[in-house]
């Protein structure tokens, strides 16, 4: 599988080593060329300087032919604009976007994009293991 | 009518002097930074909330779900996407307004929901294209919704249309030529018999695809990038 993900933080660069350790071809965006630090040496896909809302840098990472993009950037709104714009203005058919407030992430989970909310996930795992039997 | 304007910087700034000088209408400016939100409020009062226009709990503290227009007129186009879509989708606003700061996304938010888009940058090119002397379509207006727009064109030498009577013009579906606008500045309700001269400006109401045949038509340039 082709896959565009936005943005190469802790998250971003766990998925992009992972998918990359599973033989997918992987093009990561960040707009820091810092960030590509966090990858290991044995990362075989493309690391590329840009920020994912920009068309430009989009057809630069292959969009038009990518099976699927991951918006792991710090914004909501900057992660639901450019994965809208992978899906709806380049055809890409799974588009994946980090939405921290819940309430965006359901709106937009309706709205065709597949959205997590890690604020969501991480206040469940926090109640299970305030409770957890020791 | 009850606006919700999201962004207090300067353009948000404007909107809110000129709504507060209209009458009737209940208006409220969500400024996200702190300061700045306190410096308006200071100026404009209680209509000044300070909040994140994009998120919807906070959206629906200032009364979303009976607002009857939003408009986001930040400088950052994922938080004015966000809050039209939220207005249309999650509160069923009537109508959502946007800036657009980069002019490549303004297809995007129109196919995503967003009823009108405000460009500076379209604007400043339609003021460039006016001013060519060989211009071509201008755009004038967009009427929302129904998928046409009001053009200006001017008559070029050797154009198909020139010397001719509208009745004898083949225009494109859904097209009506408005207005004539002589080369000495009289204006002409135009008839079947009109006929269009070297020099004339058209006003013309066009389907959204019909502006390469009207620019071929009046103009006799076949795409807007030889203009340019």
């Amino acid at each position: 599988m082709r896959v565009v993900i936005m943005g190469c933080g802790r998250v971003g660069a766990a998925v992009a080593t992972r998918l990359s350790d599973e033989g997918h071809t992987v093009t990561v965006l960040d707009t820091d060329g810092f960030a590509f630090s966090r990858l290991p040496s044995r990362f075989t896909g493309t690391c590329l300087i840009g920020s994912g809302t920009d068309d430009r840098k989009l057809e630069e990472a292959g969009i038009r032919r990518a099976d699927a993009f991951v918006a792991l950037a710090s914004g909501d709104n900057r992660n639901i604009l450019a994965a809208q714009k992978a899906k709806h203005m380049f055809g890409v058919q799974i588009a994946v976007s980090r939405v921290k407030d819940p309430y965006r992430s359901e709106l937009f989970d309706q709205l065709g994009l597949r959205t997590f909310s890690p604020t969501k996930v991480g206040a469940e795992l926090a109640y299970d293991s305030l409770f957890a039997s020791p | 009518m009850y606006i919700i304007v999201v962004g207090g910087g300067m353009v948000g700034y404007g909107l809110a002097l000129e709504l507060q000088a209209m009458p009737g209408h209940e208006v409220t400016i969500v400024e996200r930074e702190g300061g700045r939100a306190g410096q308006l409020r200071e100026e404009l009062g209680e209509m000044v909330v300070h909040g994140d226009g994009t998120e919807i709990a906070f959206l629906e503290s200032v009364g979303a779900s009976r607002a009857d227009l939003v408009i986001a007129v930040t400088a950052d186009d994922g938080a004015n996407l966000v809050t039209c879509q939220v207005a249309k989708h999650w509160f069923h606003v009537g109508r959502a307004i946007a800036r657009v700061n980069d002019p490549r996304n303004e297809e995007l938010f129109h196919r995503l929901g967003v009823d009108s888009t405000i460009s500076a940058t379209r604007a400043v090119m339609a003021q460039i294209e006016a001013t060519l002397p060989e211009h071509t379509v201008v755009p004038l207006l967009r009427l929302e919704g129904s998928g046409l727009r009001v053009v200006n064109l001017r008559l070029q030498d050797g154009a198909p249309a020139a010397g001719r009577a509208i009745k004898d013009l083949v225009l494109p579906r859904q097209t009506l030529i408005s207005l004539i606008i002589r080369s000495d500045g009289a204006l002409e309700v135009p008839a079947g018999e009109s006929v269009l001269r070297v020099g004339d400006e058209v006003i013309a109401v066009i389907p959204d695809d019909a502006e390469d045949e009207m620019r071929m038509l009046i103009t006799g340039t076949p795409s807007d990038a030889s203009a340019l």
